[in-house]
This record gives structure tokens, sequence and C-alpha cells, in this order.
């Protein structure tokens, strides 16, 4: 064991750079969230369609394996957009489920002991705190949403012929673009959530019902109205009407039953609605002390 | 130099209210103690240094910084120790003062080291590697202790840092508190109910009532002054032997039937108060010399406030 002089002594030494500091959170974050086993099994689950995606990719490339397992699709296999758009909404989901369980770990830590004073009476600003913890969700969902569509891509490119990827390379704005929305969306909404209920468990329920419950609510406003405009509280399928237009899909989808016809601008701001208010519920329970009214 | 803390016309707002009064004022002194009553405005004056609350009027400097223009740079100047509880439960004590300094802008390993340095500094070597969660009450105390010293800060603000502790854990925290104080540069700003903690810790004293500052004073001085403080019944040719004393260079007040109150100076002895009564004829029935405390001053600052305006 070392030895260390008991006495305090001031520090003269070099200090890490200012803007990068609220990588230190994300590293405190990865570290801790690595250490659960529930985490990494979940973490791994969420990768598994990948490898089906990517065996798939392989199989419809390979007309030697096709034949060697004696598989007849008709139309033949096919690597299109539709297959891209299922990949991400698959993945997206997933992703969803995985940051239900990341996200209250991140912020009930520090929320449910008081710790939050100590983080801000550091040089170390609020929008740095939530920067810190948003990039964790957004690391981690990324790795399972737009990084395996990216590399299947590039393993269709790869095995593809006759000009594939230059054909298909506009797919690459839908599968970053529209990922990267909904990991901003889901978290910020997410630490919205963790910071307004700081349990952990009951802040994964919370977030499981700010998604499901106004989805049912939608359902049954537009079913007794007959109308669409509930479907602006089904945020998956918000997000799967922008995927739709994003993976040039309105030819085939719109119109079958279970997709909402609301216009996309509505999606569009109901989603950037969602966000300003979680940045407002943020804004407010990020506090490094109560305000007591009155 | 700076002094450490300045207060000019300091005003702030907490959900329509007006918690803090037109604080006008300046401390140099390198250990400041922050006394007054419940909702005095301590806790807000130290959040205020620290940014988390924005003053509606005024403003506060610390060590020449603006607390609202340059809020970083002075809370990289500083180690707080908050009053409640705070902490990571799930997180070795030594990791979380790592975390923490780490935040504070250190490198990974001089935070480490410096992490386990100020453990052992505090007291919890043996017990660095356990689990925050699992700490007594004591512990955290010190705990938080760590944290605040582990980068090395010009200001340390010790918000009621003996709460909860039993007597000789609070000894040890103020033993560690003034060794601190004198192993460096370092300023304090301690914010205590307890009269003595601030007596035994601190050299300058800032008290508020009700938002409003009731006293400063340097406790140094107050110490040296009070060091002969008399309280005398006579009988006798009492404005005589008042005259006589002050001949002396004392200071008399005189309280009617033949009480009196003298202040001695560094020269003159209770001998020669004896030899002046005699030769006056006048008999000191009762004598009692008593240094005049932490308690008596912030007593008096509460009495005479009332109608204070906050400056000084």
């Amino acid at each position: 064991m070392a030895v260390y002089k008991r006495r305090y002594r001031p520090y003269h030494g070099p200090l890490t750079p200012e803007r990068s500091r609220f990588l230190v959170l994300t590293r405190y974050a990865f570290a801790g969230l690595f250490r659960s086993r529930v985490f990494v099994l979940l973490f791994v689950l969420a990768l598994v369609p990948t490898l089906f995606f990517a065996a798939y990719i392989f199989l419809a490339n390979n007309s030697a394996v096709q034949q060697f397992l004696q598989f007849h699709v008709a139309g033949g296999f096919a690597v299109e957009n539709k297959f891209f758009f299922t990949l991400t909404m698959i993945q997206t989901q997933l992703a969803f489920l995985l940051n239900c369980w990341v996200c209250p770990t991140l912020v009930a830590g520090d929320l449910v002991n008081g710790a939050l004073p100590l983080f801000l009476s550091r040089p170390f600003s609020r929008p740095e705190y939530v920067l810190g913890k948003c990039a964790v969700i957004a690391l981690l969902l990324s790795v399972v949403t737009w990084v395996p569509g990216l590399i299947l891509f590039s393993l269709q490119a790869g095995l593809a012929e006759g000009g594939w990827t230059w054909s298909h390379l506009w797919m690459v704005v839908p599968i970053v673009c529209c990922s990267a929305v909904w990991i901003l969306m889901l978290s910020l909404i997410s630490l919205a959530v963790s910071a307004w209920v700081k349990l952990r468990i009951v802040a994964t329920g919370v977030i499981f019902c700010a998604f499901l419950v106004p989805a049912g609510l939608g359902a049954i406003f537009n079913t007794i109205l007959g109308t669409y405009w509930g479907s602006l509280l089904n945020f998956s399928e918000l997000f799967r009407l922008i995927l739709v237009k994003g993976f040039r899909l309105e030819s085939e989808l719109v119109g079958r039953a279970g997709l909402p016809q609301v216009p996309l601008f509505a999606a569009w701001i109901m989603m950037i609605l969602l966000c300003v208010l979680s940045l407002y519920i943020l804004d407010a329970r990020l506090q490094a002390r109560e305000v007591v009214r009155g | 130099m700076a002094p450490t803390i300045e207060l000019d016309g300091l005003e702030v707002q907490l959900g329509g209210r007006t918690i803090l009064r037109s604080l006008t004022g300046v401390l140099d002194g390198r250990a400041i103690g922050l006394l007054g009553p419940n909702g005095a405005g301590k806790s807000t004056l130290i959040n205020t240094i620290l940014g988390f609350h924005t003053p509606s009027k005024g403003s506060v400097r610390v060590l020449g910084l603006d607390s609202r223009r340059d809020g970083k740079a002075l809370r990289a100047l500083v180690g707080y120790m908050p009053e409640t509880d705070a902490f990571i439960a799930k997180m070795s004590g030594v990791r979380f003062v790592q975390y923490m300094a780490e935040l504070s802008g250190l490198p990974t390993d001089q935070a480490m080291e410096r992490a386990h340095e100020a453990f052992v500094y505090v007291g919890l070597g043996e017990a660095r590697y356990r689990m925050v969660g699992t700490y007594s009450l004591g512990m955290k105390q010190l705990t938080k202790l760590a944290q605040a010293i582990a980068h090395g800060p010009r200001l340390l603000i010790l918000d009621e840092p003996t709460n909860g502790l039993d007597p000789p854990a609070r000894k040890r925290l103020l033993e560690l508190i003034c060794e601190i104080r004198e192993a460096s540069d370092i300023c304090l700003l301690l914010s205590s109910h307890l009269l003595r903690d601030v007596e035994e810790t601190c050299d300058q004293v800032l008290i508020l009532r009700d938002g409003r500052i009731a006293s400063i004073c340097n406790l140094a001085e107050e110490r040296r002054t009070k060091r002969k403080f008399l309280e005398m019944e006579t009988c006798g040719a009492e404005p005589v032997f008042a005259s006589a004393l002050q001949g002396l260079g004392c200071e008399c007040a005189l309280f009617g039937n033949g009480r009196m109150k003298v202040v001695l100076p560094d020269a003159v002895e209770i001998r020669d108060v004896y030899k002046v009564a005699a030769e006056r004829g006048v008999q000191i029935r009762r004598m009692n010399q008593r240094r005049d405390s932490l308690e008596d001053i912030f007593l008096n600052a509460m009495e005479q406030s009332g109608g204070s305006n906050g400056r000084i």
C-alpha cells in the first residue's frame, strides 16, 4: 500500500481543458454501466438482430449459398430502402428498451443523495452536466442504431455489384439522421423523466408510460372522434412517419393501416415541442438548491 | 491582494421573497465565520457565492472574481462542503473523490493520487474502498471534506461541517479545519450555528440577521481588546475613581449604584486598579474579570441590528 503524507497541500499542477471536461461524466457513467450484468446482457441482445440482417445480406449476395440451402424467394433477395427502414425501425425500438434501463441509472444516482451541488460547485455548468449525460446515451444508442446500419450498408456495398453503392448512397442520410433524431428525443425525454422522478426503478416505469400512455390516449382519441390527430401523441409513430419519408417509402407505406396520416411538419413540430418541454423540465429539476416559494 | 469576499449592495430574491438585503462589506480574514439564526440567509449567501443563485441587485466578489461574471473561474478556486447529504452511494469513497477532483480539472492520475491523499488526510484511509452509501454520518461528513480539498482550492466553503457529529468526531473535524487553514494560504468560509465551532476556527465573523448584516468583527482583535475586561461593584467616590482609571488609559463605563465596567489597556495590570482604588479611598466589593466571548458579540449584534439598514 502506498504511504501518503498526512498533511494538506495545495494543487499547482496542470488542468484538463474545460471544453472536454463533460466527458469525465461520460467516462465514469460508462464504467458504472459496464459493471452491471443486466446492462451488458441488454446491450448484447440489442445487437443480435444486426447479425440476422448481416446474414441476410450475405445470403442475398451469394447465389451459391442460396442454391446450397435451397432458398427460393419470390422476386429474389432485395437489399433496398425497405430493408434498411426495417433494420432502423427494429434497432431504434431496441434502443428505446436499452435507454429505459440506462437513463435512470445515469441521473438518479446523482440526484437521490443530493450530489448535484457537488458537480455544480465546480467549474462545471448545468448544460455541461446534461451534455455529459446525453453523450452517454448518444454513444450507446448510436452503437445500437445507426452504427450497425452503416456497417450493414458497407457490407452490402462491398458485396453488391453493378453500382449499387452509388445508387443507394442517399440512404446513409436517413440511416444516420433519423437515428440521431430518435436518440436526441429519447435521451432528452428520459433524462427529464429521470430528473423528475429520481428513483431509478420508478423512472424506468415512468419512461415506458411516457411513451405508451399518450399513444394509447391518442388511439382512443382517433377512434372516438374519427380523426388522425391523436397520432401526434404516439411518439414512435411520429418517428416512423419521419423514417418513412426519409427512406422514400411513401408509395409503399402511406395509406396502410396503422400509419399515421398527420402531416410531416406536424410530426416535426411535435417532436421539437417534446424536446423543448424536456429541456424545460431538466432546467427546473437540475438545480443545485431547492427554491422554497411563498 | 484581493479581499476574500466583497459584498457590494448584494440583494438576492428567491420565489418572490427578498432573502439577502443590500449586503455591503469587505471580509478580508483568512478564516471567516458565517453566523446567524435560522433563515438569516447564511446558506443563500453561500449559494450566491457559488453561482447557484443570481443576485437581483449588487454583486459579490470572491478573491477578486465576480460571482455572476466570472462564475466558472470563481468555482475553480472553491472547494465546497454542503450542509446536506451529498454523495453517490454506489461508488467507493476514493473513486467518488477522484471523480470530483477530475471534474475540477485534475488529470486522471493526479486526481487519483490526490483522492487517496485526501482520504488518508481526513482519517478515512482504511475505509476508502467501501461504498459511500455504507458510511456512517461522520464518515460521510469527512468524505464531503475530502472531496472539497482534493483539488487544492484557494477558498474552502464549509456549510455546517459539524452537523450530526459526536463530540470526538466534531473535535477531530475542527482540528482538521484548523490544520488545513495553517498548512497553506487557503481561505475558509465556515457557516455554523455553533458559536464554538466558529470561535475555534475563524479569525473574522460575519453575523447575518433577517438577510442583513448584523455585524462584521475581527475575532482576533476582539479577543485582544476584551482580554482585560473588568466588571466591578465599588463603594466610594466612583466618578473620581473612574477619572483616575481613565488617566491610566482605561475605558470606563458607569452604570450607577457603584457598578462599572473597565477595559484595561495592555500596559495596565489589575494590581494598578487596586492601587488607584486605595489611593482614592474606594472599596472594590466585587471584581469579575471575563473575556467577551463570541456569544456576547453575537447577542449584541442581534440586539443592535434591529433597525440597521444592513450597512456597517
